[in-house]
């Protein structure tokens, strides 16, 4: 039996959710942005975007969020840590590369040390992910091993229908399973046939590049100062990526009382990795980068067994200077061997 | 043990410590004691504090500084940290007076497996104010003095006013169960200097420690360790006898916020305390 959930009852389906008190976030435009918001009908949503231009990152990791006050009087302090709202939401519209950040990072924030920030907003989330059957000239999960209709992160995934009237629905989470039974009755059963997904061809062969990164003589190759040569340090790459998660711990207050920070950092940064005696071991652009690459394709696979990226290719599509993953990774490819 | 604790609370969540003692140690060097002012605290602190490990170092309003723990785990009562006064933190930190509460966050970080010196001559070689996190590990020494065998300290700066716990050296100097060698930098001697004038590499060599049955324990600048390292080799030690620290930018302390790592490996969890062979065997050129 397959159930399908048309394009049509989707309304529906929010206004279910919103009654059983969930927040319902979806891509949406708003002021020439394309990024995950809430959103209150079907129209809000941008669901024929091959990728909002922000992931569903900022929404578990949040550019800037608070880790707890602190009061301070006549030789005492007091500090209590501030953890998110517990508010159940609903992720709608993710797409498969998007939704493997999130499991992707699960590890880095769950090891040793649980980052409970991170978790609370992960235990009170559903991802509803739509299969992609659309992909750009950047896309690469096919090259880190993921694919347009992966399911690794996803509690539900929807897969385009070929007649464009709606979703197959597929429940692969118990979580995902407890959504599908609140909106029951506007799935109905119906044997029409997917959409194929989108063909992405592969970039890269990411055996070659990470057994060229695992070989210590590469470190200092000058393949890392060609590619990075435009690299302007801005840190969008970093910012736009699915599974960055870098962060910075500031605080915003005076001497009596204010608030201590999370916020996104970079290592595309030279104040990274400063050391206070001016030192800084990773003092130029293309050390920098070469952290990046090193960071995703090997430090972070030995450390958890995974790479850290999903392949949503957005650090080459939106880079100011045209670089990017994608092509460090085909210039490793190509080295000759 | 200690994650049990953090996972029930914020890891990002300091203690309070109350200033306790504040001692000007060189030019711009202070240190701080400080005890704990809730008693979970407290014994958090000591079922977990081993000589090696380090903490964030805070007050609220202005952030947090990464420095080891400069007191040694034979004395959990209180902690003292030792700092050069130089940006934002660390001026405030130089400000407080006694009574004045801070924050520490930790212990964080691995250790020096001291149980394993037990038996054996033990060299410690610092430079500057890389005394602090030496001077731990030499405290939790001396503190089970009939542990270990023979016990020498070569310790330099870069003049005579950059020595830091000055009280301490003398004590050093007077004990008969310690050797203590002295040096400053070419130019740093003062008048009544009556210690080594030169570079601690070239002094250790004068010295000559044996390495047999030797354990060092080498704290420093980069440079300065490169060409200890050096000296060592040329006197017989081998790599996997010599520890150190290594001191990296921090923010998490946990392994989270993905700065301190020298190749694949995280200084704030691996380390900070390696072995020298461990640490040639990391890329020199994240150091």
């Amino acid at each position: 039996m397959t159930r399908i959930l048309l394009h049509s009852r989707v309304d529906d389906c929010l206004s279910a959710w919103r009654s059983a008190g969930f927040r319902v976030l979806a891509p949406s435009k708003r002021n020439d942005l394309t990024r995950f918001d809430e959103v209150h009908a079907a129209s809000d949503m941008a669901l024929d975007l091959v990728l909002p231009e922000r992931t569903i990152k900022d929404h578990f990791f949040p550019q800037t969020e608070p880790l707890l006050n602190y009061r301070i009087k006549k030789q005492a302090i007091e500090s209590d840590e501030m953890l998110p709202p517990q508010q159940k939401r609903i992720f709608f519209g993710v797409r498969p590369c998007d939704a493997s950040g999130l499991e992707i990072d699960d590890a880095l924030f769950g090891w040793d040390y649980k980052d409970r920030y991170w978790f609370s907003r992960r235990e009170n989330s559903v991802i509803i992910t739509i299969a992609c059957t659309r992909a750009d000239d950047f896309c690469m999960c096919t090259s880190v091993q993921l694919s347009p209709d992966s399911t690794k992160g996803s509690d539900v995934m929807l897969h385009p229908l070929k007649d464009g009237r709606g979703w197959r629905v597929v429940t692969l989470t118990d979580r995902g399973k407890e959504l599908a039974e609140t909106i029951a009755s506007m799935l109905q059963e119906d044997a029409s046939e997917t959409a194929p997904a989108a063909s992405v061809p592969v970039k890269f062969d990411l055996d070659k590049v990470t057994s060229w990164l695992a070989d210590p003589s590469n470190f200092e190759s000058h393949l890392w100062k060609e590619v990075s040569q435009r690299c302007i340090g801005c840190g969008s790459c970093t910012f736009l990526c699915p599974t960055c998660h870098c962060f910075d711990i500031q605080d915003e207050g005076d001497t009596y009382s204010g608030i201590r920070r999370k916020n996104w950092d970079s290592c595309s940064f030279a104040m990274f990795t400063m050391h206070t005696s001016g030192h800084n071991p990773r003092n130029t652009q293309s050390t920098r980068w070469r952290q990046r690459i090193m960071h995703k394709f090997n430090y972070y696979q030995g450390k958890f067994g995974v790479n850290s990226c999903s392949g949503c290719g957005r650090c080459t599509r939106q880079c100011p200077v045209d670089m990017g993953i994608t092509e460090t990774l085909q210039e490793i490819t190509n080295l000759p061997r | 043990m200690t994650q049990d604790r953090y996972n029930s609370s914020s890891i990002y969540n300091p203690f309070p410590m109350r200033v306790v003692a504040k001692r000007e140690e060189a030019p711009g060097v202070r240190t701080l004691k400080l005890e704990f002012v809730n008693q979970e605290d407290h014994e958090f602190f000591t079922s977990n504090y081993r000589t090696g490990m380090f903490g964030l170092y805070g007050i609220f309003g202005e952030g947090e500084s990464t420095f080891c723990v400069a007191s040694p785990e034979t004395r959990k009562d209180y902690i003292e940290c030792t700092f050069r006064q130089s940006g934002r933190v660390t001026t405030t930190l130089a400000g407080v007076d006694p009574g004045d509460i801070v924050t520490f966050r930790g212990p964080y970080g691995n250790r020096f497996p001291i149980e394993k010196f037990e038996g054996k001559n033990l060299l410690f070689i610092a430079g500057g104010i890389a005394l602090p996190p030496t001077r731990s590990v030499i405290w939790s020494c001396l503190d089970q003095r009939d542990k270990f065998r023979d016990v020498t300290i070569v310790y330099g700066a870069r003049t005579v006013a950059d020595l830091v716990y000055k009280h301490e050296l003398d004590e050093w100097k007077r004990r008969d169960d310690v050797k203590l060698v002295l040096t400053v930098d070419p130019g740093g001697e003062t008048p009544d200097w009556q210690d080594h004038v030169g570079f601690v590499p070239s002094v250790l060599e004068q010295v000559a420690p044996s390495p047999d049955n030797t354990i060092a324990v080498l704290c420093g600048p980069p440079i300065m360790i490169k060409f200890t390292l050096n000296a060592l080799g040329k006197l017989g030690f081998s790599e996997a006898d010599v520890y150190t620290t290594l001191e990296n930018r921090m923010k998490c302390g946990v392994g989270k916020c993905g700065r301190c790592n020298v190749g694949s490996v995280y200084i704030c969890k691996e380390g900070p305390v390696f072995t020298a062979a461990e640490v040639q065997a990391m890329p020199q050129h994240d150091l």
